[in-house]
């Protein structure tokens, strides 16, 4: 949680109960939720789960079938065009103009955003800095890598200050230096007091930068809260990975009666365990599955999270 | 506007548009113009044989002073250009008929016309022409016989000619197409109908660059700035806009400027270039709007945009069109803009003759920028 998100204020966003269909597929499901000045807000959850339709609707793209966004208590529909000036949508395209160079690209949204003359070139030349690409204003896009491009990207969106940033996926098939570079200026923005919504599929991103999270699936959120406060939906459970050769059936009955042991599942060569405080059951776990004749080649205990929370939730990994 | 500006400096960007909208036109009205279009307004006569005799001499000074056009060239030259109604008539003179002139006796000329219908009006003035020779001819020679020296009779007969108003023939063609073409350039006709044809063609590629801006997310982002999908729509079909304009005024220049098409008033050519600029602009939006593929809008635009120029009478002139096809051909705008050109390229026409062709290219315009800006606005809803 950052310093500016503690303090107590009226929400910059309030999602409230958004439906919306495809034909007869509902796709987003009575999604509620709110952001406030200077918080990180994530939406976790796979591809497909209607992250970027809800980011959509808050954005004022398309319409909600009911439901409704409230930016800065103005509702924000698709004509709302006077609220949309608050937001800096950042789509998971890259939504440039390859054939425009940096600078061209930066200034052409600035203007559709309202600004001008001495205003919109300082406003490029800062964001063009702060995004590292102020040596390279004047190269055409398309001659950019593609982690250049996602900085771009980025920076446009946030050209006109806006109060609330959307970031849908903004790491998507970039290499790591770019990726944490992104990861870096978004806590930046943070701790200025901007609010941002982060939809990812990543889940280290949604633990390392979002003060709250939203775990969504089918259209649905399934859990909301802080990282820890979500953790504790597992009812603090560990896995344990146990890799070996031999009877790995006969381990998995023997486990089965240990106390502390949730749940083991078997595979060919390993055993994954849910249990309650992990550490503190290894010995006699390594000592149960040796004497049901497995001979142990590695152990992990794996502490619960976001990861764990989504099995826990939905049944199914996070990248399925 | 901002988003207009955009576009034309991308569209300036792309080099290969530099071919396709601003020399393949000109190049296809002069290929056209060369082999299909009517002549340049004078009838056109070939003289074949008697070089430098004074009777192709005498005969080429008639027929250019009654407003003929005259050229020269071998007989079967002549003959292959008559087959091909490329001249009206063609005139052979023999070594004896130019003899028998010098010597102020009869010659009898071979003169063949063309089968188009023109020629044989255009045959009526060469005869006229060839009566007016063969009439100073004789006079020269009776005034010779008379005891006057030839350079007095040719004096004589000059300071005649200048007294005494000679028979003229005016031609009254009593065909309404062919009333309606008459004093047409070598090149007009064609020049307005490629102008047409290539303005909308060119304007409906801009269908493609919406759906490409739509597939790059930059459509997506434009409507997440303050920001209304007409404004959107209208800022797109305004860059287009601006291109088919600067397309259609450098046709309209090149064309005067290299084959002397004749546009009429440049204030009136300009505003019916504009209202069907505004057509094809909107009518890309329309497009690009409905359509997912790049590639399949540039086939459907090449298509569509071949199929209206057909219909709308931008590659048969629609006087030619049966009573059915010319209702059919008023769906079009190029059959609007094309009316009022005509009107205003033949008829003299003033904007007060063309107000109900810019009405309904107006409407055309409005109508499809709004249905643009209701389906640009459902297909944020789809993946592209």
């Amino acid at each position: 949680m950052t310093a500016a998100s503690q303090l107590q204020s009226a929400p910059i966003l309030g999602v409230n109960s958004l439906v919306k269909r495809y034909d007869n597929h509902t796709v987003v499901n009575d999604v509620s939720f709110h952001i406030e000045a200077g918080e990180t807000y994530g939406l976790l959850g796979p591809n497909g789960a209607g992250k970027t339709t809800i980011i959509s609707m808050v954005a004022g793209l398309i319409p909600a079938d009911s439901g409704s966004v409230e930016l800065m208590g103005a509702v924000m529909t698709p004509t709302s065009t006077r609220v949309k000036g608050h937001i800096g949508l950042v789509p998971q395209e890259l939504a440039i103009y390859p054939d425009l160079t940096a600078k061209e690209n930066l200034m052409f949204f600035g203007r559709l955003q309202g600004l001008g003359g001495k205003e919109l070139r300082q406003r490029t030349d800062l964001v063009l800095n702060l995004i590292g690409l102020g040596d390279r204003a004047r190269e055409q896009t398309k001659k950019f890598s593609g982690g250049m491009k996602r900085r771009l990207n980025i920076g446009i969106g946030l050209l006109h200050r806006p109060t609330l940033l959307i970031l849908d996926e903004p790491t998507v098939g970039v290499d790591p230096q770019s990726r944490n570079s992104i990861l870096e200026s978004v806590e930046t923005l943070a701790s200025e007091g901007m609010a941002v919504l982060y939809t990812t599929h990543y889940m280290e991103e949604a633990e390392r930068l979002c003060d709250r999270i939203a775990i969504i699936d089918q259209g649905r959120i399934q859990a909301e809260g802080t990282r820890n406060q979500l953790v504790e939906l597992t009812g603090g459970v560990d896995r344990i990975d146990l890799r070996g050769t031999g009877s790995t059936s006969n381990a998995a009955t023997a486990l089965r009666q240990l106390p502390g042991v949730q749940q083991v599942d078997s595979g060919p060569s390993n055993l994954l365990l849910t249990v309650h405080n992990g550490p503190g059951l290894l010995a006699p776990i390594v000592a149960e599955a040796g004497g049901a004749g497995m001979a142990l080649t590695s152990v992990e205990i794996v502490r619960p999270d976001l990861e764990s929370v989504f099995l826990h939730l939905t049944g199914k990994a996070l990248r399925d | 506007m901002g988003i207009a500006l955009v576009e034309f400096q991308r569209f300036l960007r792309d080099r290969s548009n530099i071919f396709f909208v601003f020399i393949f036109p000109l190049l296809l009205i002069l290929l056209l113009g060369s082999q299909f279009g009517a002549n340049s307004g004078r009838s056109q006569v070939a003289l074949s044989g008697g070089s430098g005799t004074a009777l192709e001499s005498a005969l080429k000074v008639q027929l250019e002073e009654d407003g003929l056009q005259v050229s020269f060239a071998g007989e079967e030259t002549v003959k292959q250009q008559l087959g091909r109604a490329r001249i009206d008539v063609g005139i052979f003179i023999s070594d004896d008929d130019a003899a028998d002139y010098s010597a102020g006796q009869e010659a009898d000329l071979e003169v063949i016309s063309a089968s188009q219908a023109s020629a044989q009006a255009v045959l009526q003035e060469v005869r006229t022409s060839v009566q007016t020779v063969s009439t100073a001819q004789l006079q020269r020679s009776l005034l010779q016989e008379a005891g006057v020296s030839a350079a007095e009779a040719t004096t004589a007969l000059e300071r005649a000619e200048t007294s005494v108003v000679p028979p003229g023939l005016e031609i009254v063609d009593t065909d309404d197409v062919s009333q309606e073409f008459l004093g047409l350039g070598r090149f007009d006709l064609g020049a307005t109908q490629q102008l047409l044809l290539f303005v909308f063609l060119s304007s409906l590629t801009g269908a493609a660059t919406l759906i490409n801006a739509r597939r790059l997310g930059v459509i997506s982002r434009v409507m997440a700035a303050p920001v209304t999908s007409w404004q959107a729509v209208a800022g797109q079909a305004l860059g287009r806009f601006g291109i088919a304009v600067v397309q259609g005024a450098y046709i309209m220049v090149g064309t005067a400027v290299l084959f002397g098409v004749q546009w009429g008033d440049p204030w009136l050519a300009g505003l019916v270039l504009a209202f069907f600029c505004a057509v094809s602009a909107a009518a890309a939006m329309v497009i690009g709007s409905v359509m997912d593929n790049d590639s399949a809008a540039s086939g459907v635009g090449v298509g569509l945009g071949l199929v209206l120029a057909g219909l709308g009478g931008s590659m048969v002139p629609p006087e030619f069109f049966s009573d059915t096809l010319q209702t059919v051909s008023r769906v079009t705008p190029h059959r609007w803009a094309y009316d009022a050109f005509a009107e205003i390229q033949r008829h003299e026409g003033t904007l007060t003759d063309i107000l109900p062709q810019l009405a309904v290219l107006a409407g055309m315009a409005v109508a499809l920028l709004t249905l643009g800006s209701i389906l640009l606005r459902r297909s944020l809803s789809r993946a592209l």
